[in-house]
């Protein structure tokens, strides 16, 4: 599914003394399949784009289409609803919308919301439990007897059990010891391999967005500052310095060796890999 | 050295439970030190700062801060000494405002009011947000919040301050602001217990200690922890990047020393060795 | 949610924002009793004069006091209306059955609605210029007699103050949880009483269960910086009766005095 956005604009509390307008003009393609990475400061208007995704808020002008539905101003909030099936969003921490009896009812929840019958729902969710790698023995238990880490993976899999076609997430590791980072965005990638799925992904670590993303969109103020694959929104690291973005590692080691000798790097390498390839030709080339 | 922290043979579980969340604990830390406390989510990190505050009662062992025997007779004393910042900087806020915040340690003190204001002023203008002194807390950052939790733990004067993941919560500005003071404070003489999952973190500290499964693991500077490699991952800390570099390279059949190098170690053994070819 | 004026806080420096949150208090209560003494033309145009000299001192635009007024319209329409068939008296415009038009009426009414938005009015002055805690310590220092009939003063308002402080924390985690919910096909607010009832159980329990995991995190965090109870403790923030607080009471007083003058005996 495609998402286009074009010239939308959206202003909190519209038309009273608390106005305040969060996104500017904002017109961009998301392309189907992809691992599109949003970057931005808090308060760049991430989270404000993310909600109108999926219809939880509508542009105050402009227009938003995804795949074939358009969304203005005045479309009827009843003509959302089925848009909220295909576009799931995991919410930053969301361990904290959990609150049925038991871990495989929390994740049955959003299908039997969409029409699914209870078997068919308790199947999706005992297979989502899987994909998540939740343990067996946990499922039966209550969701607040479970780790914070645990609770993480059922939050999940109970968008996924919504079977959506993009998975909007908004910083999902957030929270989590590097482990636990590690294993959710591994999750996500062996489903968007498997699934097809496009991801939208809003994240501060930059290492994510170099590993994983195919696009990025860079968000300043509310503003669409700059869009393209990861390679070139890290080939400058001066201009993200002036717009206080940071690099991935590999990209920031890169470009401190560069500047201390010797080592000339034609394309800006985003990981660990992509570096030690370039680091061993050029050292091969003169040995 | 002064010893500030004795743990001998500390073990505790909760009342209602049988596994031990920590078990025979021993540890001592000295006075000015920065210890950061790493282990994956659940190898009882959190207990242990908490055990150190009196928050919890340990279930066999003895703690003694600055010489004393944490009792429940000395407990008070002892909290006047640490200073505690916790992990979600919504839930330690107590007064309506950044300053009523801050003095909210100091009025339980019973600190007069003349002197609150001095040091009020003071702790603020340390963490840079005296500017926000009125500001109430829904209109702060999540970086801020720390800052101000900070600021009430230097008024209150203590020798150690203990961070609970306290950037752990933070985006990379907030982070960085909050570890900025913490280098500041530690050259000012308090003894920092830093508990983190953060390599960055970590890496300022001069000792490093691993908790595994209520057991310490580890306890050495940060370069012979990090030396660890790959295997960090699984005591709670992120690999370091040129500990992930090595592991690239090896497998593209270059030759790397063993043992740890830091980013800029790494970076000067890639000049040497292209200048050498 | 957002639209609900009363309650909030416009931070400032006017003359009313400096004003001791104490004397705000009394004179805004002052006040209500005040207007009910008003039963003319007279009396009441000394009220909405007085009461914009007040909005026009806090320097805060009048868009915010209309704006206050919003919400209970319906309920200040609906006193009018009652107001105008009930009360009867002078000329008779129109009658059906029980229901009456009559001049007394009208004026009647008319005095109700001047009444209802100029309590609104005072209220919302009180409140967009006071923070919360203002109030909240005002109300503790008005409330500290009462310690010798052994309440606890203390730890009642810090009670308050707390619960204040999390207002926003709360309201935020509403709309978040919300929104998460939404997101999973709930729809708040649509189809029949029973659906919309069912719909509430996955807002309250994440809600409640997030207040008592902050209520248990608070109560660590305060322990650890040392609160023992409300005794023995000191006050950071006290209050100054400064000069203007005498001149906004001696202002009070005249205009109960000119009311007094103008109002029918």
């Amino acid at each position: 599914m495609s998402i286009h956005f074009k010239n939308v604009n959206y202003i909190y509390q519209q038309a009273t003394p608390f106005e305040q307008q969060a996104l500017f003009d904002i017109s961009l393609t998301i392309p189907s399949g992809s691992y599109t990475a949003i970057i931005g400061h808090t308060g760049s208007g991430k989270s404000t784009l993310l909600q109108h995704l999926n219809g939880l808020l509508k542009p105050t002008s402009g227009q938003i289409t995804i795949e074939k539905q358009i969304i203005t101003p005045t479309t009827k909030n009843k003509a959302l609803s089925s848009l909220r099936k295909q576009v799931g969003i995991v919410f930053q921490f969301p361990e904290a919308q959990l609150f049925e009896e038991t871990v495989l009812k929390d994740i049955a929840f959003g299908p039997k919301n969409f029409g699914s019958s209870e078997q068919e729902a308790t199947q999706l969710a005992r297979q989502m439990a899987h994909l998540v790698n939740l343990p067996e023995e946990l499922l039966e238990k209550s969701p607040f007897e479970l780790s914070g880490g645990q609770m993480r993976r059922v939050a999940i899999a109970g968008i996924l059990a919504m079977e959506p076609q993009v998975l909007v997430l908004d910083e999902p590791t957030a929270g989590l010891d590097p482990r636990g980072r590690a294993e959710i965005m591994e999750i996500f990638q062996a489903l968007r391999i498997k699934q097809h799925l496009t991801i939208i992904l809003v994240t501060h670590q930059m290492d994510d967005v170099a590993r994983y993303a195919n696009h990025v969109i860079v968000l300043e103020k509310g503003r669409l500052l700059a869009s393209g694959t990861p390679t070139e929104i890290f080939s400058d690291p001066d201009w993200l310095r002036t717009h206080h973005l940071a690099l991935p590692q590999a990209t920031r080691f890169a470009s401190a060796l560069q500047k201390k000798s010797g080592f000339e790097f034609s394309k800006m390498p985003l990981t660990e890999e992509e570096l030690a390839n370039q680091l061993v030709q050029q050292l091969g080339k003169r040995g | 050295m002064e010893k500030i922290i004795e743990i001998a043979d500390l073990t505790f579980h909760y009342p209602q439970q049988d596994s031990e969340l920590l078990r025979q604990v021993n540890l001592t830390i000295h006075k000015g030190e920065w210890v950061a406390l790493i282990g994956h989510n659940g190898s009882g990190k959190s207990t242990l700062a908490r055990l150190i505050d009196g928050l919890l009662v340990p279930t066999t062992g003895t703690l003694k801060i600055g010489g004393t025997i944490l009792s429940d007779a000395s407990v008070w004393q002892i909290r006047k000494k640490i200073g505690m910042v916790f992990q979600n900087p919504d839930n330690q806020f107590v007064g309506a405002n950044v300053e009523e915040d801050v003095a909210f340690g100091l009025e339980n003190l019973a600190i007069p009011r003349a002197q609150m204001q001095v040091r009020v002023k003071e702790a603020l203008q340390r963490v840079n947000m005296w500017e926000f002194r009125e500001h109430e807390p829904a209109r702060l950052s999540g970086g801020q919040k720390q800052r101000v939790a900070l600021a009430g733990v230097i008024a209150m004067r203590p020798e150690i301050i203990i961070l609970d993941e306290a950037t752990s919560m933070l985006d990379p500005e907030g982070r960085k602001d909050v570890i900025k003071i913490i280098q500041e404070l530690s050259q000012a003489g308090f003894t920092i217990i830093s508990i983190t999952h953060d390599i960055n973190e970590a890496s300022l500290a001069q000792r490093v200690v691993v908790l595994n499964d209520g057991q310490i693991l580890q306890a050495a500077t940060p370069q012979t922890v990090f030396a660890r490699g790959e295997k960090l991952l699984a005591v709670g800390l992120d690999v370091p990047f040129s500990e992930k570099l090595k592991v690239a390279l090896s497998r593209q059949g270059l030759h790397v020393p063993a043992g740890y190098l830091t980013e800029e170690g790494m970076i000067d053994w890639l000049c040497q060795s292209i200048s050498k070819t | 949610m957002n639209k609900i004026i009363l309650g909030r806080y416009i931070p400032g420096a006017s003359f009313v924002h400096r004003l001791d949150p104490r004397s705000k208090l009394i004179l805004s209560f002052f006040f209500i009793v005040v207007i009910f003494f008003a039963n003319n033309v007279q009396s009441y145009l000394l009220l909405g004069v007085f009461t914009l000299f007040c909005v026009y001192l806090s320097k805060i635009s009048l868009a915010f006091f209309i704006k206050g007024v919003r919400p209970l319209i319906w309920l200040i329409l609906f006193t009018v209306v009652l107001q105008i068939f009930f009360t009867r008296g002078g000329q008779v415009y129109w009658q059906f059955g029980p229901f009456s038009v009559t001049h007394f009426g009208l004026v009647n009414g008319g005095f109700v609605f001047c009444r209802f938005v100029l309590i609104i009015f005072m209220s919302t002055l009180l409140t967009l210029t006071t923070a919360p805690l203002e109030i909240a310590s005002a109300l503790e220092a008005l409330m500290l007699p009462l310690k010798k009939f052994k309440v606890p003063v203390y730890e009642i308002s810090l009670m308050i103050s707390i619960a204040l402080r999390f207002v926003p924390t709360l309201m935020d985690e509403t709309e978040k949880i919300m929104n998460a919910q939404r997101s999973r096909g709930v729809n708040f607010g649509e189809g029949s009483l029973i659906k919309q009832l069912k719909a509430v159980v996955p807002l309250l329990i994440p809600l409640f269960v997030g207040a008592f995991n902050r209520a248990e995190d608070l109560a660590t965090a305060m322990e650890a910086r040392g609160y023992r109870g409300g005794e023995g403790r000191t006050k950071y923030r006290v209050h100054f009766w400064k000069r203007r607080d005498t001149l906004s009471c001696v202002l009070f007083g005249l205009l109960t005095l000119l009311l007094l003058f103008l109002r029918n005996w």
